[in-house]
């Protein structure tokens, strides 16, 4: 583990990748604070500017730019009450208040010492659980990783909320049948092409990627008009101090300790990412407080806004240890990323600490030097990031739109990519409307070409017999964890229905998973 | 009955999935394959198979009160119209007029949509930044940049 270690930290402090980092950071800052843009679409918009690096770089830019928009969206929830991502939701509950009472200084240091503290704690703690899982699933068959991947696509719609589930589980039927679009890679049939040659090759990932979330979302914030609104007012003068005094820190310590492990466990979990890790801690942080703490929560409390902050750092961190040694994303975010290594020609999983220990030990390493580069950069740098939220919104969407459309044109040099990117993004915004989830469907559309070749093999090893998927006792056990996965929110329907809870805050959906 | 948003995305994915299983039986496949184990018609007769279950599912167990229902009061449909054309138009003008001349046309089509109005605002947002990246890509990155089939037709190339 040592020699990875090395090889990740002296792939990681060459200045070039120092310099992604950096700026991985800052972009993610800037885009995570526009209204309506997450992670996923962050981490999108920059997918062309890593074809063009290596694959360590490239990576490495995506996680400073997730980590990025993680904290930027922490930045407007607190500033400004609008929250750039569904996993900072949280954070203006008790955030915003705390602006309001002119402690925005404070808060955004909090957030930022917490998302520090945060992702930290999950970067160690990654950095001996990848290689250790890692080690563990080097001894997977065909059958095993079929399974793996259904439990990463039921996963996946498990979390999607509540009334959601048969939604998600569409969308990734939807995105697996989108991937076998193309040339069959085993046969070499045509498969839903209708004739043309611009389908021969499939539909590509970054296309689809880019439509669904960077132009899709752009394009809805037109459509429910928020471009027409007031650029948000922020007076920096008063932001207050940035300092925090000695009994608040030994108060919110425990809390950001806690929060920390807890939300790096919930990102672990193939499905459950930082929205659903940055929830919980709220809620778990509100239980264990005393009667009159309790009333401070939604008021400006701290430990209300370091549950969230450390969680759903440590749990965007945890979100990496499916993707790097299985090869399942943890995330949305994490989805995209799988999707961008797959097109390096890397495939993530248990191979890929020995295959490329370069990209493997280098992401976890520039995983600490991202969330430094946010506590000493970042933090400083607020009031002049968010200086560029003034840039009025119908100058911003066009240049969004631009960049979109041409990462995707510049990649293939074809402008068919441009009229199918219109096409997906009407398709897309009839389903949003519709109230579908996006990310089932690019997760199903990426493991789609994975899960086929893997069902063929076990399947012609087994001359047509599905007892591959019992037979194996690993298998039969990640099936048998697919399926409570799946039946996981009826059974929690079917317990919580005496009881007749009152509508909770936590009756989110988790579209904009990050 | 009402219907929701549950009920109108149920029978949408239905009917895809019914497409989606005719044109799977269409797949060519070569002599014999259909006593393999596995072929290329396999996994999407399954997906059509799983797409119409859980369309049917969702139409059984759709939300049935007047706020799932659909409303698209509040959108803006045109505007949104217009700046998908205008993304079909730059795919367009990207074959004749080439990427420099497609850019500035884009953007300041973009901006006077969304509601910029002064001349100066439109030329001084698109100019200097069309300019800029096709500096940088065509002459710092060396990307070849096709100058349109216009100027080749005039000018020849």
């Amino acid at each position: 583990m040592l020699d990875g270690i090395m090889t990740g930290l002296t792939t990681a402090v060459m200045p070039f990748n120092l310099m992604m980092v950096v700026l991985g950071c800052f972009a993610g800052t800037f885009i995570g604070m526009l209204p309506g843009l997450g992670p996923i679409s962050a981490v999108a918009l920059m997918i062309p500017i890593t074809y063009g690096l290596d694959p360590a770089s490239g990576i490495i830019l995506m996680a400073g730019v997730y980590y990025g928009a993680v904290f930027g969206g922490s930045t407007s929830s607190i500033l400004i009450n609008a929250p750039g991502c569904a996993s900072t939701v949280v954070t203006a509950f008790d955030g915003y208040p705390m602006a309001q009472k002119k402690q925005a200084g404070k808060a955004l240091a909090l957030a930022a010492y917490s998302s520090f503290t945060g992702g930290t704690i999950g970067a160690l703690v990654l950095l001996f659980a990848a290689p250790a899982l890692a080690t563990v699933s080097l001894s997977f068959q065909s059958s095993d990783y079929f399974a793996l991947m259904i439990l990463g696509l039921t996963a996946v719609a498990a979390f999607s909320g509540k009334g959601q589930v048969i939604k998600a589980m569409i969308m990734t039927v939807f995105g697996l049948m989108i991937s076998t679009v193309g040339t069959d890679m085993m046969s070499g049939a045509p498969r839903f092409t209708f004739g043309s040659i611009d389908l021969i090759d499939g539909i590509s990932f970054l296309l689809l990627a880019m439509a669904t979330f960077a132009l899709t979302e752009v394009v809805m914030t037109v459509l429910k008009g928020q471009h027409r609104e007031e650029e948000p007012e922020m007076d920096m003068s008063s932001l207050g101090s940035m300092k925090l005094s000695k009994d608040e820190v030994k108060e919110i310590a425990p809390t950001v300790a806690r929060s920390s492990v807890f939300g790096f466990l919930v990102g672990v979990l193939p499905g459950a990412g930082a929205t659903i890790a940055s929830f919980l801690a709220y809620g778990l942080e509100r239980n264990l407080a005393s009667a009159k703490q309790k009333l401070q929560f939604g008021k400006g409390a701290l430990r209300g806004l370091a549950a969230p902050e450390s969680a759903n750092n440590a749990a965007s961190t945890g979100s990496f240890v499916p993707l790097l040694t299985l090869g399942i994303p943890g995330s949305g975010t994490t989805a995209i990323m799988l999707g961008a290594l797959i097109a390096y020609g890397i495939q993530p999983g248990p191979r890929l600490f020995i295959d490329n220990p370069d990209v493997f030990w280098s992401v976890i390493i520039s995983m600490y030097f991202g969330n430094l580069v946010l506590l000493i950069l970042n933090l400083p740098l607020i009031p002049y990031i968010s200086r560029l939220l003034a840039i009025p919104r119908p100058i911003l969407i066009p240049l969004i739109l631009f960049f979109s459309i041409t990462g995707v044109y510049l990649v293939s040099f074809n402008t068919f990519d441009i009229h199918m990117m219109v096409f997906i993004t009407v398709a897309a915004i009839f389903l949003k409307l519709l109230e579908f989830p996006m990310a089932p469907m690019l997760l199903g559309f990426i493991l789609g070409g994975i899960m086929e070749t893997n069902l063929s093999r076990a399947m012609t090893l087994y001359d047509g017999d599905l007892a591959f998927l019992w037979e194996r006792p690993l298998t039969l056990t990640i099936m048998i964890i697919s399926i409570l996965v799946l039946l996981m929110p009826l059974l929690a329907r079917m317990f919580q229905r005496p009881a007749k809870k009152p509508a909770s805050d936590e009756e989110v959906s988790y579209e904009g998973e990050g | 009955m009402t219907l929701t948003k549950d009920h109108i995305g149920g029978l949408v994915f239905l009917c895809l999935s019914v497409a989606y299983g005719y044109y799977a039986g269409q797949i060519p496949m070569f002599p014999g394959d259909e006593f393999e184990p596995f072929h290329a018609q396999t996994l999407p007769n399954a997906l059509a198979w799983a797409g119409g279950l859980l369309s049917i599912a969702l139409l059984v167990t759709a939300r049935r009160d007047r706020q799932h229902r659909l409303s698209l009061g509040g959108y803006d449909f045109q505007l949104v119209a217009y700046l998908l054309v205008l993304v079909v138009i730059f795919a367009i003008a990207l074959e004749w007029v080439g990427f420099l001349l497609s850019t500035l046309i884009f953007l300041i089509g973009g901006y006077w949509l969304l509601g910029v109005r002064q001349i100066k605002t439109l030329l001084i947002a698109s100019v200097p930044f069309a300019a800029g990246i096709w500096f940088v890509l065509s002459q710092l990155l060396e990307i070849y940049l096709a100058p349109g089939r216009l100027f080749t037709m005039i000018f020849g190339g």
